[in-house]
């Protein structure tokens, strides 16, 4: 007893927070390695590749909150990065170039304004239902960025996206043009966004959530409304999505209607399901895994989908529930063959 | 007499041409086991998904309080005091039994918009959560998942779950079904005390059960009431005899 009374006040932060103190460490100490990555990489193209991973990360961390953390599958999360990219994107480009801050709160207001009435329509629905709108409205929008030439370029894409410097608080920390600097602007953002939503999922709210996954109905009667928290946990995820669709096109100073795609799509959430779903970090490690994967192999083979098919296809039959299961079935064998 | 808390009128179910629900009057008053027999098929599931708004009415009113609600939402009946359990266990079986309990309990005291604040933070929700698990016996497994929990014990969490909203009536879909005699005297007995908080009513086959907790009864034979009364009055109706395939099985006369 008074052990616990001891222990109480040290762990008060993590207890806030929400998770373990061991989680939060290796959050630090992963941060302190992404930090000082660009300065080690030996050249800018991996810089850019874990770029990449972090972007992708964030997006397959927004989609944990629905599938891991609410149970609704949706098939093309990454149209709302589209949405958010061509949002940010356009917005520069013939409104206001001079702050990458309020280009990003576009790109991601604009996202959930779009995602508000997709997503009133579809809470309606649950299951297969659910998915199969996420996918309409998803090839919809793709359609759009693709033919909708005058506005979004078509299948040229948004060129000619201004540089503004990334500032804080009036203050000049370096052009957004410059690959380390949006690198470190990138990690910054991502660290804002996950601990943010790690607060959210592991707050009533999140328990709410948990409890729509785990049984609708019961949900209900319970007297929860569950079309009303699925919409919370829809835009939440939509928004967290469009902010990384922000982060996107200024990471590339360019996008294209391709990565609004349906296949682009399945390869998310492939990263939510080889990383683990349900945890928040393990779509970080998926969405490494995948683009490691898809970077080594596409530099061997052109049909690298293949060789990555086949790799998520064994990993669901033997670890189903990803990389972020991997220590519960260690744990288990050596409890009972040991 | 106590008061009525929830009344039906003509209340109808169809599915297809068949009326599973034909024209059901019932009363519901406070502080009574009322049950609700009948052999297989009669109906008593689906009179009671209707009530508590799982499926919609065909025909009839739902008079809860004196309010219509007879197309209600689901959560705004759990809201106003209407809670259930289900025929097939019904439970959040990958959480643990506390926080089974504990998101209930949540959703009926408010603060889930709180998204600043971990769970563990809401503290009057903690203290009704285990008052809760303490009434029901399942305190000491609060840490336990659900799913772990042997099939007695689940149907007696989904009790506790249904308790959390501080339900005015309390609709129990077999609560002792599958359950070993030791468990059924135990839930029966639980059930037995909510009747002198609540209004409960009891939809199970075991007619020892229902023979020795209830108030009143309510037989349902192909979707209409055949007759109602008294333990007593209904272990010995001729109907209620015929309507079990021709009265000889019928055990309750023997017991009571």
């Amino acid at each position: 007893m008074s052990n616990m009374e001891q222990a109480a006040p040290r762990s008060l932060i993590f207890e806030r927070l929400g998770g373990g103190k061991a989680m939060w460490i290796t959050t630090a100490v992963m941060v302190v390695i992404l930090a000082v990555l660009p300065f080690i990489l030996p050249n800018r193209f991996y810089i850019r590749l874990v770029n990449e991973i972090m972007i992708y990360g964030l997006l397959a961390m927004s989609l944990d909150v629905l599938l891991g953390y609410t149970g609704l599958l949706s098939f093309m999360h990454n149209a709302y990065l589209g949405l958010g990219a061509y949002a940010t994107g356009l917005f520069m480009i013939h409104i206001w170039p001079e702050s990458i801050w309020v280009a990003m709160l576009v790109g991601t207001v604009f996202t959930m304004a779009v995602a508000l009435p997709v997503g009133w329509v579809q809470v309606r629905t649950g299951g297969l239902a659910f998915a199969l709108l996420t996918l309409a409205f998803g090839m919809m929008f793709y359609t759009v960025a693709w033919k909708w030439y005058d506005l979004t370029g078509g299948d040229d894409g948004l060129m000619g996206l201004p540089q503004p410097d990334i500032t804080l608080f009036g203050l000049k920390l370096a052009s957004s043009g410059n690959s380390t600097a949006i690198y470190l602007f990138t990690l910054a953002i991502l660290l804002i966004c996950f601990v943010f939503t790690w607060r959210v999922i592991h707050s009533p709210l999140g328990a709410v959530l948990e409890a729509i996954r785990e049984n609708e109905e019961r949900a209900s009667f319970v007297g929860i409304n569950v079309r009303r928290y699925k919409l919370i946990g829809w835009m939440l995820a939509c928004g967290l999505a469009g902010t990384a669709g922000s982060i996107y096109i200024l990471y590339r100073g360019y996008t294209g209607p391709g990565v609004m795609g349906a296949f682009e799509g399945a390869g998310v959430l492939m990263m939510v399901l080889l990383g683990g779903m349900g945890t928040l970090w393990g779509p970080f490690i998926g969405a490494a895994l995948f683009i490691v994967l898809k970077d080594q192999l596409s530099s061997w083979t052109q049909d690298w989908e293949i060789f990555i098919g086949a790799i998520v296809i064994l990993l669901v039959l033997f670890l189903p529930k990803g990389v972020a299961g991997v220590p519960a079935l260690f744990n288990r064998q050596s409890g009972g063959e040991d | 007499m106590s008061t009525t808390i929830l009344t039906t009128q003509d209340l109808s179910r169809a599915f297809g041409g068949v009326l599973a629900v034909n024209l059901v009057n019932l009363e519901v008053r406070d502080k009574m086991v009322q049950s609700v027999i009948g052999p297989n098929g009669a109906g008593k599931t689906t009179l009671i998904n209707v009530i508590t708004g799982r499926l919609a009415a065909s025909g009839g009113k739902v008079l809860y309080l004196e309010k219509d609600i007879t197309s209600r939402a689901v959560h705004h009946r759990v809201k106003m005091g209407i809670s259930r359990t289900f025929q097939i266990t019904s439970i959040f079986m990958g959480l643990s039994v506390w926080e089974n309990v504990r998101i209930a309990v949540q959703s009926h005291l408010g603060g889930s918009l709180r998204i600043l604040s971990a769970r563990p933070s809401l503290g009057s929700v903690n203290d009704k959560t285990e008052a809760i698990l303490k009434r029901v016996g399942l305190y000491k497994l609060a840490e336990r998942p659900a799913n772990l929990l042997a099939h007695g014990d689940q149907r007696v969490l989904e009790v506790a779950i249904s308790l959390a909203s501080d339900p005015k009536v309390l609709f129990l879909d077999e609560p002792a079904a599958g359950m070993s005699p030791a468990e059924t005297d135990q839930v029966s007995e639980l059930i037995a005390d909510l009747g002198t908080e609540m209004a409960v009513v009891l939809v199970e086959h075991d007619m020892e059960v229902v023979m020795k907790i209830s108030h009143h009864i309510i037989v349902l034979h192909q979707g209409g009431v055949i007759a109602r009364g008294t333990p007593r009055e209904i272990a010995s109706n001729q109907e209620v005899k015929d309507a079990y395939l021709g009265g000889d099985d019928w055990a309750p006369l023997s017991n009571v």
